[in-house]
């Protein structure tokens, strides 16, 4: 193709060459030179008669420009997320901060919505040419109002489960017949939403709120989560409008089955949905394809042993070939979840099924390798040699863009990079990692609690396995940017500190622990002190931990803002001030020591001679008089060798050699 | 009889100049009509002021008013030292709406400032790209930034749907209104 418009090229070049060098000859006779230029050489013809293909004009969809462009830029990991206003005051800095704006700003989007819907004449007029629809205000009140098959079937669209069913048996009791596909949309209507009306979305969802209240603090973003559940636990109730309608229609055809099927497969009535199916049969009809679905789905629940619900689903899907129902996706899916409740049977049966489902083109989508592995690597079994399988298939979907497809899509990859956790697999994660950077695949990750359980099992997997820089390079590129990191990450992150030697950075962790708010957490901020005081470093990285130190020490003083209070313990007071000491700094760790007595806690004897070395370095002999007054009033029994030392090191006045021999007789006799 | 300020203005030297040709028509009635005439020459005086321009500008006043950099320079220097704080093409040659534009940022302006009550620090800048209207806003710290989410994603929603087309809010915050200086 580019040949051919090439050499069309070249024949033009070559004729305005020859052209031109008629013109030349005529022109400047002496002047020969001009002749030997580029355009006298006339390039080699192939073959003198050719066809010159002209290619097909490519066309580029709307956004073909604006996708190449940003495929030029990358992500930004100092920027917050996009929905955020770019500015320090109004960036997020917590998870949960994260989500209080996200959620007030959707608030503020839904208080709109209500505005315009309410009042939907001053928003009438379009100024958009083209007609944006989305951008007028959506009727939220039925339009037609007498009783009409009409009606119903705008009621069924607005999605209003009662009124549908109401103007339903109005008609009914009119006598007005209504065609079978209206009454089939009716049915799926009502299966789909479980015969209650769907919640607005403007309204508060209050019901829910008061559940959510109960679940604690971490679990805040599990809210999303249980919403869902909530929606799915209202059961399937006896003798509702479905089977109602249902039973008064004449000629049920497998539209009707179908919907009534799935609806009772949805809302928990498994086995009356195996009854109906047998029906279904009864009456010489076809299932389609959704119903088999439904009813693979259903399976497991109906039957006990491994044996019988693996016999069951095979019993279906040959049921299946005899009505010569072709299988989809979806029935690839509803098998391999099937199995996942089947144990050791459906380890030898998910690889048959796979093949059989290749032969019949149908391919896998991420939700069917998530069923596999989820299959394999069942969570909290011991692993026996089956790290191979999560390889294979990275091996199968990396480099591939995938669609949402089905539902239990956004799982894949949480439950690859739990499996990658588990079994310790750094490649694997990483090759993760990358397949979520190809085409579309981001979309796949889920929401934001997905997201958050996601990058939280990464980076914990990262800080077990490798060296400080790497986990610092993922540190700066995803924290605080994409992921908020809980306190277990962070204690995860401190210990690859430690064990890579760099506890220089620690301040800088400090730091970004107050802005994350795990500030106050009590263990995490021992650890610190803990690893700080543990060994003596140059003189620098000292003077840094002493800031720092000072800087922990205020958190535990100012309990603002109902923030929980942290408390004092004798191994936190200590490092405290065995930090300070390392770093010269004894007034502030004379402060500290006489925090030991207000909050009710009793120094080491290790963390005294410690001090005493350090005071008699400065030779300030009151306030070793003083250390040894204090150990005496802790009754600790390494008093006695404090007063020695103290008698021996320093210089002392007859008064206080007076004072230190009244103490050793005191201490003596308290022994 | 001329007034004898020193310095008379264009519009003042028409009706000084009927004056004159008045007093010269009745010459006849002598004493009186120079009285009459003073008194119109020295109301006159009284009445001519030199008209000033008053348009976007705080004068000069006792020094303990703060005056941010918009307010302090006056319209002149638009163009010269501030910048224009809406921002379309339709006043390009050939472009029209430009008289929509103008009562579009005049209820912009007036929706910003009672919905963000007391919040807004300057002047709101208006910027239309193709579609895109922005609305740049400099706000004080004076509500909770979850506040501040819920009037940002009700702007945009209502804006959005009342002139059918994106609406965005940039938003930057200050601690305090930034003075310029005090008049």
């Amino acid at each position: 193709m580019a040949s051919s418009c090439s050499q069309a090229l070249r024949h033009h070049v070559c004729k305005s060459s020859r052209i031109l060098r008629v013109h030349l000859q005529k022109a400047w006779p002496n002047r020969s030179f001009v002749l030997n230029s580029a355009a006298d050489q006339q390039p080699a013809v192939s073959s003198p008669v050719e066809e010159i293909v002209i290619p097909k004009k490519k066309t580029w969809s709307k956004e073909a420009v604006l996708q190449a462009l940003a495929s030029t830029v990358n992500r930004d990991p100092t920027a917050s997320d996009y929905r955020f206003q770019d500015d320090p005051y109004l960036t997020p800095k917590t998870s949960s901060e994260f989500k209080l704006f996200s959620l007030s700003q959707e608030s503020g989007r839904n208080a709109a919505k209500y505005f315009i819907s309410t009042y939907p004449k001053y928003f009438q007029k379009d100024y958009a040419q083209p007609h944006i629809p989305c951008l007028m205000p959506e009727t939220l009140e039925a339009q037609i109002e007498e009783v009409s098959e009409a009606a119903l079937i705008e009621r069924i669209q607005m999605r209003k489960v009662k009124a549908a069913v109401d103007l339903y048996d109005q008609l009914q009791q009119a006598g007005t017949p209504v065609s079978l596909d209206v009454t089939n949309q009716l049915l799926d209507l009502i299966c789909f939403y479980g015969d209650c009306d769907p919640a607005q979305e403007n309204v508060p969802e209050q019901r829910n709120e008061e559940t959510e209240d109960v679940q604690d603090e971490p679990q805040t973003k599990k809210g999303r989560a249980s919403k869902a559940s909530d929606k799915l636990k209202a059961a399937w109730k006896e003798n509702n409008n479905a089977e109602r309608i249902f039973a008064l229609l004449s000629e049920p055809n497998t539209h009707s089955y179908s919907a009534l099927i799935r609806g009772m497969v949805k809302y928990g009535a498994y086995s009356k949905a195996f009854s109906t199916y047998t029906d279904l049969l009864n009456n010489q009809l076809k299932a389609d394809v959704s119903t088999f679905n439904a009813l693979i789905t259903a399976a497991p629940e109906v039957k006990e042993k491994y044996n019988e619900k693996w016999e069951l689903i095979v019993d279906l899907l040959k049921q299946m070939a005899e009505q010569k129902v072709k299988p989809n996706l979806l029935t690839l899916n509803a098998v391999l979840k099937a199995l996942r409740r089947c144990g050791t049977v459906g380890k030898s049966q998910a690889f048959p099924v796979i093949s059989e489902m290749r032969a019949l083109s149908i391919d896998p989508s991420l939700a069917s390798y998530n069923h596999l592995l989820s299959i394999f690597y069942k969570p909290g079994a011991p692993f026996q040699g089956q790290t191979d399988i999560l390889q294979e298939v990275m091996n199968e979907v990396s480099g591939k863009s995938f669609t949402p497809q089905d539902p239990d899509d956004a799982q894949f990859f949480i439950t690859a990079v739990r499996i990658c956790l588990d079994t310790k697999d750094i490649e694997q994660a990483y090759r993760v990692h990358e397949l979520l950077g190809v085409g579309e695949n981001w979309r796949l990750l889920g929401n934001d609690f997905q997201q958050n359980i996601y990058h939280a099992r990464f980076f914990s997997l990262l800080c077990m396995m490798e060296n400080i820089d790497v986990v610092l390079k993922w540190y700066r590129d995803l924290v605080p940017s994409v992921y908020y990191p809980s306190s277990n990450v962070m204690r995860d992150l401190l210990q690859v500190l430690d064990t890579d030697n760099r506890l220089d950075l620690i301040p800088q962790i400090w730091k970004d622990l107050k802005q994350l708010g795990h500030g106050n957490r009590q263990t995490l901020v021992e650890e610190l002190l803990t690893l700080m005081a543990r060994e003596k470093q140059n003189q620098e990285v000292q003077e840094t931990f002493a800031e720092c130190a000072l800087d922990i020490k205020k958190m535990y003083d100012t309990g603002d803002r109902g923030k929980v209070m942290m408390s004092w313990t004798a191994g936190s007071l200590s490092d405290l001030v065995s930090v300070l000491l390392a770093a010269q700094r004894r007034q502030d760790a004379w402060e500290i020591l006489k925090l030991f007595k207000t909050h009710n806690r009793v120094p080491s004897e290790e963390l005294l001679d410690k001090f005493l070395t350090c005071i008699k370095e400065s030779g300030d002999v009151n306030q070793a008089l003083e250390l040894v007054q204090i150990s005496a009033g802790f009754c600790l029994p390494g008093t006695p060798k404090l007063i020695q030392r103290v008698q021996q090191e320093f210089l002392l006045s007859e008064q206080q050699k007076s004072m230190l021999s009244d103490l050793e007789i005191q201490t003596f006799n308290s022994d | 009889m001329f007034p004898t300020c020193c310095r008379i203005p264009n519009s003042a030297l028409s009706y000084s100049s009927v004056i004159s040709s008045g007093e010269d028509m009745a010459g006849a009635a002598g004493g009186s009509n120079a009285l009459f005439c003073k008194n119109m020459a020295t109301s006159l005086v009284r009445k001519t002021k030199l008209l000033s321009n008053r348009a976007a500008r705080i004068r000069v006043a006792k020094g303990d008013k703060p005056v941010t950099y918009e307010q302090a320079y006056h319209p002149h220097h638009i163009g010269h030292r501030k910048g224009w704080l809406s921002q379309h093409t339709s006043n390009l040659q050939g472009e029209d709406g430009a008289a929509e534009r103008v009562v579009e940022d005049v209820f912009i302006r007036r929706f910003m400032y009672g919905t963000f009550h007391g919040c807004l620090a300057d002047e709101v800048v208006i910027k239309r790209r193709g579609n895109l209207l922005l609305i740049c806003a400099v706000m004080i710290q004076k509500l909770l930034p979850s506040k501040f989410y819920f009037l940002i994603g009700y702007t945009e929603e209502l804006l959005s749907h009342f002139y059918k087309c994106p609406v965005k809010i940039e938003m930057q915050t200050v601690e305090e209104k930034v003075v310029y200086k005090y008049l």
